[in-house]
């Protein structure tokens, strides 16, 4: 086989000519995803939301609410940034988005805690925005009963007792959270250890769909087909291949951004991820080649490998566990290769345990590479007869 | 005649729009269905019942008593109770379990001696919904279990003398506009009208596409116009019609059928959701103009609808962002839409509230009628001009024989090696 027009590296030299030759290439596998790393990692740079804006309406006005508020003012995620004069100003107020959230002490507080009557004080948050809500409900709810427990150890103070025996009488039972690896609550750990590959994953859909429609559509495929001598699998696996080498430098440069740069959790070391992420690769991949054989249409192949892209962000369960969702819902997750990689980072980044427990979504990414085996056989036949059609 | 031109363009653009099955999904089926799915993935709103392992080494009274009420807690669900916490961190190991509850030996000897007793509790942080439901699930046990000591311990006053001295101010917590704290009502607006700019700007552009290769074929296409603002024009009132239509349907209908808060008033939707429509419009012919084949659009478009939504700041909040992305998120009809939306329609803002992203909706849409305009008209003027394909030809002629050329000098120079 000495023709050079002929064969695997021959295929790859000519999709690397035609990659070279079109800007489109280079945005998508290049730019996009790497647009979106420095994005996601930058955005949240802040790991957890510090002092996010909150108002207070004091109807009161005394010593026992201006404590109150002093205190608020300390914590680190809460910032009060404006005293409002009445309940519908402060509401007036999240609805502009000025504040997240507010705090309400009315009038009488002082005089009904002095004279033991139990007042009430109420935290009311913008849960349409939910995050910052939720963080600020944390810092306000602890402020109450902070609030609430210095009244109470001044009592128990003036009876008598020690602060020991006050904190055991004013909180018997306490909680002591530990949250297993991420104990800062980081939300960039949260979000990019998934957005950054998920975003990666939609592209290698998108791009491996795309470049083995265009050949039909250009009219190129019988070229293509029989400079791999008619094997459609060695023309697809070489036309795929600078793909393939382009996507995994790309997942290089998640993984060492992630890991090495912004030092996320990494547990297991760097070799499970590194496996993960190449196999996510080649599972996408495996996955559009199975998706552009059954459907024998550039848009409509297309667009079935774009919403599965765009839906394996909120299915594969990071943001909102895949329990919480409908039965049906649950079970079309594991369609999705993004899903087993999520699975796969959680057991060896996050929660470092043995290469043993995840053996079998390394597994299931495996059986997506291989899936196109099944109807590959197609994309030959369409490769002779095809015809675009707008 | 400006106006019946106008008109003209807009029939024309309507009727290419029907017959374009590749633009009518993206105008209508898309919209159609996507938002359903969406909507119904994230219908659960919150998740209950997590599941937790539990290690009660004390095995009181007590402690039994505390994990029978965390067990009845909507927000946790007891799987198994462990013999070690061996057992239980492989229990979590294999995705059984969440959370794990572990109640040291000491606890009730603690209690009875009037100190402070820990319960301990760990959470696998592969979702933060799990954190939320195991610390709010057992905080609400143990605020209740520790009324209850308290007043047994003071025994000899009355009812009311207890909850006092227990508890001297109350609290209370209202989570406002999204009343069950979940997912669908803060995450869907936002999903919506990012649906609306995003389909707009692939089903724009890959008619732009589709234009271009016609182009390219040879086909001169717009001339018979006298002016290039009714042709824009024209287009732009046929997209507003259709997305009149499809914008009820997403904005009006979706939430309906999910029964999520929709505290809206007519005209504030309107006079908001109107802007925001003949923003995207002209933000999708000014992009789309980049566009040069059909289905390129997917590639360079459908990506940016991630970072777009978090643009928005209804996730990460804006206060926190950094300046340069805020900057950027201007540029977008959606990052005010979003912002916007979400608070008419699940906060109940009016107009005279959102009326700072509701200007600048309507300086977007003025800056980009302007840039579609420019660029336009240059490339009107270049299918006019009499010899246009003549350049054209010859351009494409001279790149190709400079890429002919620079392989011919590649093979020469590798022959010399």
């Amino acid at each position: 086989m000495a023709n050079k027009n002929f064969g695997f590296w021959a295929i790859v030299r000519r999709e690397v000519r035609r990659m070279h030759s079109r800007p489109l290439y280079g945005l998508s596998i290049i730019c996009a995803p790497l647009f979106c790393f420095i994005f996601f990692t930058t955005l949240m740079g802040e790991g957890l939301p510090q002092s996010l804006p909150a108002g207070v309406v004091d109807e009161d006005n005394t010593l026992v609410s201006r404590s109150i508020l002093r205190n608020l003012d300390s914590y680190q995620q809460t910032e009060i940034i404006k005293q409002y004069a009445s309940f519908s100003e402060a509401r007036e107020a999240m609805q502009k988005n000025e504040i997240y959230g507010f705090f309400y002490i009315p009038r009488g507080t002082q005089e009904l805690a002095s004279s033991q009557r139990q007042p009430t004080i109420s935290i009311y948050t913008n849960a349409t925005y939910l995050i910052p809500s939720s963080l600020l409900y944390r810092d306000m709810k602890t402020m109450a009963v902070m609030a609430s427990a210095a009244v109470g150890r001044e009592v128990l103070f003036a009876k008598g007792a020690n602060l020991d025996q006050a904190m055991g009488f004013l909180q018997p039972i306490q909680m002591d959270m530990h949250a297993l690896s991420n104990p800062w609550l980081n939300y960039n750990v949260y979000l990019s250890n998934t957005m950054l590959p998920a975003v990666l994953v939609l592209m290698v859909l998108m791009v491996t769909c795309f470049s083995i429609h265009t050949e039909l559509k250009d009219d190129t495929a019988r070229e293509w087909m029989s400079m791999a001598n008619d094997s459609v699998l060695k023309a697809v696996s070489a036309k795929l291949f600078p793909q393939t080498m382009m996507f995994s430098l790309m997942a290089l440069i998640y993984l060492v951004l992630l890991y090495g740069l912004l030092g996320f959790p990494l547990n297991n070391g760097f070799w499970p991820m590194l496996l993960a992420a190449e196999m996510l690769i080649l599972a996408s991949q495996g996955f559009a080649v199975f998706i552009a054989s059954a459907i024998p249409s550039l848009r409509w192949s297309l667009s079935l490998c774009t919403l599965w892209g765009v839906l394996s962000i909120p299915i594969s369960g990071f943001s909102f566990p895949v329990m919480g969702m409908p039965a049906a819902l649950q079970a079309l997750s594991y369609l999705f290769p993004l899903r087993y990689y999520f699975l796969i980072y959680v057991d060896q980044a996050l929660n470092g345990i043995g290469m043993v427990y995840s053996a079998w979504f390394y597994v299931a990414l495996l059986a997506f590479t291989i899936l196109p085996l099944t109807d590959i056989w197609m994309l030959r036949k369409a490769a002779y007869k095809y015809t675009y059609l707008i | 005649m400006w106006f019946k031109d106008m008109l003209d363009v807009s029939g024309k653009e309507l009727r290419k729009t029907v017959s374009d099955t590749g633009v009518l999904v993206f105008f209508i089926i898309v919209p159609l269905l996507y938002p359903l799915l969406y909507a119904y993935l994230y219908s659960g709103e919150v998740v209950r019942e997590v599941p937790v392992v539990v290690v009660d080494e004390c095995r009181s009274a007590t402690s039994r008593e505390f994990l029978r009420k965390a067990d009845a807690t909507p927000d946790l669900k007891i799987i198994s109770y462990c013999a070690d916490m061996e057992e239980a961190r492989n229990l979590m190991h294999r995705h059984k379990a969440y959370g794990l509850i572990q109640i040291p030996s000491e606890f009730e000897g603690t209690l009875v001696a009037g100190r402070q007793a820990t319960v301990n509790l760990y959470c696998d942080m592969s979702g933060l919904l799990y954190y939320k439901a195991l610390l709010s699930g057992c905080t609400m046990v143990s605020l209740d279990m520790n009324r209850d000591i308290q007043m047994t311990r003071l025994s000899g006053l009355s009812d009311w003398e207890k909850d006092v001295m227990t508890m001297p101010i109350e609290n209370e917590y209202v989570t406002m506009f999204n009343p069950a704290n979940g997912f669908q009502v803060f995450l869907i607006p936002a999903v919506l009208i990012l649906l609306l700019q995003q389909t707009l700007v692939l089903g724009v552009s890959m008619m732009a596409g589709t234009e271009n290769e016609k182009r390219r074929a040879g086909m001169v296409l717009g001339s018979e116009y006298s002016n290039p603002i009714t042709v824009l024009g024209g287009k732009a009132l046929a997209y507003l019609l259709v997305y009149g239509f499809t914008a009820t349907y997403v904005l009006c209908l979706v939430p309906w059928f999910f029964h999520m808060p929709q505290l809206w008033q007519l005209p504030t939707l309107v006079a908001f959701i109107v802007p925001f429509l003949l923003a995207s419009i002209f933000f999708s012919i000014t992009i789309s103009f980049f566009v040069r084949d059909r289905e390129s659009c997917f590639l360079l478009f459908v990506f940016a609808s991630v970072p777009l939504i978090f643009m928005s700041g209804i996730s990460w909040p804006t206060s926190n962002m950094p300046v340069a992305w805020r900057v950027i998120a201007q540029i977008f009809p959606s990052t005010h839409a979003i912002n916007g939306f979400a608070r008419i329609g699940t906060a109940g803002a009016l107009l005279q509230d959102v009326r700072v992203e509701c200007l600048a909706l309507w300086i977007q849409t003025a800056v980009y009628f302007m840039l579609s305009l420019l660029i336009f008209e240059r490339m009107y003027r270049s299918d006019k001009m009499p010899g246009a394909e003549f350049v054209i030809a010859m351009r494409t002629r001279v790149r190709k024989n400079i890429r002919v050329a620079k392989r011919d000098i590649k093979g020469k120079l590798r022959i010399e090696k």
